[in-house]
């Protein structure tokens, strides 16, 4: 998508030249942090508002030497913590494609579905309306 | 109208992870909120490394990304996510 060919994770390939995802300088396992919105995005339209808490599980994030090159395409950081590091990245032009860092679903509830996983469900309804209209059924 | 959705989880069903229980539970929230019934496939991401694949994400209506790394197959969890952005499906990595 971006030329990026040796593209690596550091869990799985360490000594890779391209390490996109890189070890956390300090793990987020077990954490719940504050994450800002961007304005304007999928995530924001889905949550209403600016500053959200959610509950992280994982020590490998994006590696920040690789930000600008993988914004430069149609992907855009549409959450970033107070540091400013990336947690939730979009295809703003795409239905619903949306990816975080933490772990939306442990903060759900019957009482409160996470909104993102709401979003995500009526977009799904959204598509399979298109594709029953589609396919005559 | 739509009642029924086919949801493809790519990810290993792990039962004593706890992140995989909250997978289904969160999509059953979501789903009793917009009064849809779900059909939920967990998607080993050695099923999803061929091209053979096509078919089994084709059914789904979404896929979502499930946590847990290292997946068995890259490759295969990589083709689902490259599914979802080009054939325009809904996707959620979480």
């Amino acid at each position: 998508m971006l030329g990026l060919n040796g593209a690596a994770h550091e869990e799985t390939a360490p000594d890779a030249p391209q390490l996109v995802i890189s070890r956390l300088a300090c793990s987020l396992a077990g954490q719940r942090q504050a994450v800002q919105v961007v304005p304007g995005t999928r995530a924001h339209q889905a949550y209403g508002r600016e500053r959200v808490i959610e509950a992280f599980r994982c020590h490998y994030g994006l590696n920040p030497a690789y930000r600008e090159v993988l914004t430069m395409g149609p992907l855009k950081v549409t959450g970033v913590d107070t540091e400013g590091e990336v947690r939730i990245v979009e295809l703003p032009d795409h239905r619903f494609f949306l990816t975080t860092l933490y772990v939306p679903q442990l903060s759900s509830s019957a009482e409160a579905p996470h909104p993102l996983t709401r979003a995500y469900l009526e977009a799904a309804v959204v598509f399979r309306a298109a594709r029953q209209e589609r396919e005559g059924r | 109208m739509v009642r029924q959705l086919s949801i493809g989880i790519v990810g290993n069903w792990d039962p004593k992870r706890a992140s995989h229980i909250a997978t289904n539970e969160a999509l059953g929230h979501a789903a009793d909120a917009l009064a849809v019934a779900l059909d939920i496939s967990w998607l080993p991401t050695r099923a999803l490394d061929d091209a053979g694949s096509a078919s089994l994400l084709q059914a789904c209506d979404a896929l979502w990304c499930a946590p847990g790394s290292p997946y068995e197959s890259m490759a295969g969890a990589l083709r689902a996510i490259r599914f979802a952005r080009e054939r325009n499906r809904p996707f959620l990595g979480t």
